[in-house]
Order: structure tokens, then sequence, then C-alpha cells
């Protein structure tokens, strides 16, 4: 088992990128990785509830979502407007995870 | 003789067009999170945002016509800063090429110009490496 850190800057509106990415995450998952997304820049907006229908399947497959509170404050985006069970993070909780040696790390 | 690569906990590499998208801020932010939490970090620009360090930049972005008093830093001025608060933690690499073909050879100090061919080398140095701005 890994741990992968998997962050997501281009969110749904850049096409169907955002959604294959989502649907790596959620593969890697499926496989019983430990697995964290972390949307962040216009990515926070794949947090608003139908947004991106990939992110519910990756909640429920025991996926983590954390979204960059500094990217959603200028959005406009509060915590209420975002699905549930994500989890708002600042870049140190960022950091943090990336530093950790077992975790790999890909930007999209 | 070749120059010593420093070894570092994460490589940033910043690939995509720089003021496109929010990618400059996330780098920075990144960074100084990193940097803050004790770690050895190294950015890597290729393309235009070889430009961020560019002398020609000068300490300040142009002035802002509806706040003519205020002044705001300019990008080359925030990466000196921030190599100067973490010596011998943070270093800053310019792809040699890039910054050549666009202009931008003449760079501040306190960045290092290095060759493409270099490249894997700065990889192998960082335990690990994100490529920010591209897919």
């Amino acid at each position: 088992m890994t741990d992968h850190l998997l962050i997501e800057s281009g969110g749904p509106q850049t096409g169907p990128a955002c959604e294959r990415f989502v649907g790596d995450a959620t593969r890697l998952a499926g496989d019983g990785h430990r697995v964290v997304l972390f949307l962040v820049e216009n990515g926070v907006t794949a947090a608003l509830p139908g947004a991106a229908p990939g992110i519910e399947t990756f909640l429920r497959g025991g996926g983590e979502v954390w979204v960059d509170t500094f990217s959603a404050a200028q959005r406009a985006l509060p915590a209420t407007d975002l699905a549930a069970d994500v989890r708002m993070v600042e870049m140190d909780d960022v950091a943090a995870k990336l530093l950790e040696p077992q975790v790999r790390a890909v930007w999209h | 003789m070749a120059r010593p690569i420093p070894a570092t906990d994460v490589l940033l590499n910043l690939f995509g067009a720089p003021h496109q998208s929010d990618l400059v801020t996330s780098a920075l932010r990144l960074a100084t999170a990193l940097l803050d939490r004790g770690a050895r970090v190294q950015i890597w620009t290729c393309g235009d945002a070889t430009g961020l360090t560019s002398a020609a930049l000068g300490d300040t972005k142009p002035r802002d016509l509806t706040d003519l008093e205020r002044r705001h830093p300019s990008t080359a001025l925030i990466v000196r800063n921030l190599l100067a608060d973490h010596p011998d933690r943070l270093y800053w690499y310019v792809c040699r090429f890039c910054a050549d073909d666009r202009g931008a050879a003449d760079q501040i100090p306190q960045v290092s110009k290095r060759s493409p061919f270099l490249f894997a080398e700065h990889v192998k140095a960082a335990d690990k490496a994100l490529v920010m701005g591209v897919c």
C-alpha cells in the first residue's frame, strides 16, 4: 500500500482531464492505497456538489478530499457551499503531507 | 568543473505559463510552507517562468494608476527576499536555454542559470519532484 497526494489545479471546467485525474485517484483508492486528492486554484470548484461526479465516487471509495482554503476564499466559495465530506486545509497541511517519506505526489 | 547540486527534499518545477493561472502564487505558497517546516527546496523554472526572475523587472511592478502611492513587489524581488530568508535551504534555478530564448538572459544574481541537460541531475538530487503548470 502506498500513500498518494494527488493535486488537482484545473477543475472540471478545463475539460475531461480533471475527471480522468479524479478517476485515477478512485482507482488507486480502490486498489487499497491511501489517497488524498487536494483541490487548489480552480480545482476547488470540483468540490461543488454535482460539479465533478467522480469526486463522490472517490469519497465513497475511501479517498480523502482536501480543499485549499485560500483558493476557495479567492473564488468566494465558503465551505458551506462545498460537498459535505471534504476537508478545508492550509498549505501547511499539504507541505506536511508532501514531506511524509512514503507519500508519492502528482501535480495536475 | 560541474557545480554541485545540493540535495533537497522537494523540487518544484515551474513549467507552465506563469501568469495564465495561480501557478506562481501556488508555487510560492507551497515553497514557503515547506521551508517553514524546515525542508530544503529547489525550484527550477522553464519556458516563460524564467522571466519571473529577470533582472529587467526591477524591484517593483509598474505603478498602479488607480493607487499611485502603493508599491507592489516584482516577482524578482519576492524571489530574492525568499532566497535571502532561507540561505542554504532554498535554491532557484533557471533554464538557460529558455531564458536566452525569451530575452531573459539577464537574471538577478541570486538565481542560477543551468543548462537543460542538467535537469535530470536536479531531479536526482531531490527526494520528490512536482511538475507544475502542465498536465
